[in-house]
């Protein structure tokens, strides 16, 4: 095998679909599950819950100083007056970029992720390669992904040990005094809030 | 347990590769593993601890050849046989040969599913439940430690010091959750820890930090 899991070209695929369908079918005859209940929380993570919702977090604090002011001090209480609340998102705080600081957020120990700000994690996040090295060389992590960060700015990487679930604040970017709170929403991408992309 | 799971910086995984357009399932029977794991959480039932528990326990070679949602699909068929709700030959035959007694776990429909979702789960504790050992600027200790069962304590911190910036509250202890022995809450600290004490000379930047949620049965003062 190659020592990156491809999706393309899982030899494994095919017996694990068949595998998962006779589970299923074997539960929904046990009377365990139905299949209407599966589809209808695969389709709200799949559709309903995603980075679009910590963009419109990320948008208001840039526009309402007194919103930011809050959300940085109580993350969980800020965030759940806006509906932002959730399995994998009990407790959620948001950290803020600056010129001095870069923040990145990693989980080693399995794949911890803000389902409610940023919906299902991507691939990558997921991969052995970034739970590895983004805490012992993130500076190189951030190249793979393109992104150069000043050597006087300090780099923080937070691992996601415990249940806190952290997204991260991009820097406005200058230049859009002249934008609104929606505009300014999509700028901001879903690996600008993981903290490996900047805005 | 000190598995192949717990992977900072470890070496030798090759670059990050992101993509463009990235996926949240990359095969439809991902997107069944999904739903099957939150619809079962409830009702097998297991708590998020106990799952990473089974997912710690994979054999490392196993655990590296298989994809994410197939490490749940473990865990889950492990739970199901646990709770004698399914049996390893009713799995091999992928046929029902006995009822499971389902009483006290009715399935919910997708509706009252989503609202248990998005309600979650209640992990925090009045932050007066514990009386905090380590105030906020203190420096702390990460503890060795070589137990078998599950934790939250990496092993790339044991043994290395920091500096305590935040008591975040008081929160359940994985550690005995995952055994289903007790919540014991406990105060959880942000711990502060210089790259330069983790890395060595091999630290990218002499101001580069690491901060991990830790709970206070994982530190000790120096």
């Amino acid at each position: 095998m190659s020592h990156d899991h491809s999706h393309d070209h899982d030899p494994l695929e095919k017996g694990t679909a068949l595998r998962v369908r006779a589970l299923e079918e074997l539960l929904v005859a046990k009377g365990l599950v139905t299949s209407e209940a599966l589809d209808t929380v695969i389709s709200h993570y799949e559709n309903n819950v995603g980075p679009r919702n910590g963009a419109s977090v990320v948008a208001k604090a840039w526009v309402d100083a007194d919103f930011k002011a809050r959300l940085l001090a109580d993350g969980p209480a800020t965030l759940e007056a806006l509906g932002f609340k959730g399995f994998q998102g009990e407790h959620m705080r948001v950290i803020e970029n600056t010129p001095d600081v870069h923040n990145m957020v990693v989980c080693t120990l399995c794949s911890c992720y803000p389902w409610p700000l940023l919906g299902l994690p991507p691939a990558w996040f997921k991969s052995m390669s970034y739970r590895a090295r983004a805490v012992s060389e993130p500076r190189a992590v951030l190249a793979d992904f393109g992104v150069a960060v000043p050597a006087d700015t300090s780099v923080r990487v937070w691992d996601s040990t415990a249940e806190v679930r952290y997204l991260v604040m991009p820097m406005r970017p200058a230049g859009t005094d002249v934008l609104n709170e929606a505009d300014l929403a999509a700028l901001v991408t879903r690996d600008g809030m993981i903290g490996t992309a900047l805005v | 347990m000190d598995g192949i799971h717990d992977m900072g910086g470890m070496q030798g995984f090759g670059p990050v590769r992101p993509v463009e357009e990235d996926f949240k399932f990359s095969a439809d029977w991902e997107r069944r593993v999904f739903g099957l794991t939150q619809a079962l959480g409830g009702i097998t039932p297991f708590n998020v601890d106990e799952f990473r528990r089974q997912i710690e326990r994979i054999p490392p070679a196993e655990y590296l050849n298989t994809l994410y949602f197939e490490k749940w699909l473990i865990a889950l068929e492990w739970f199901l046989q646990d709770r004698g709700l399914v049996s390893a030959e009713e799995l091999a035959a992928s046929a029902k040969l006995f009822d499971a007694d389902t009483a006290g776990r009715e399935p919910v429909d997708g509706a009252a599913l989503l609202a248990i979702l998005g309600e979650g789960v209640e992990l925090e504790y009045p932050r007066d439940t514990a009386v905090p050992a380590f105030a906020e600027g203190a420096t702390v200790r990460v503890k060795l430690r070589h137990d078998v069962s599950h934790n939250r304590s990496p092993r790339y911190l044991r043994g290395r010091t920091g500096t305590i910036i935040a008591d975040i509250g008081v929160f359940q202890f994985p550690d005995t959750v995952a055994q289903n022995i007790g919540t014991n809450p406990q105060h959880l600290y942000t711990v502060c820890f210089a790259a330069a004490d983790l890395w060595g000379g091999e630290a990218e930047a002499a101001g580069d930090e690491v901060l991990a949620d830790l709970m206070e049965s994982y530190l000790e003062p120096v």
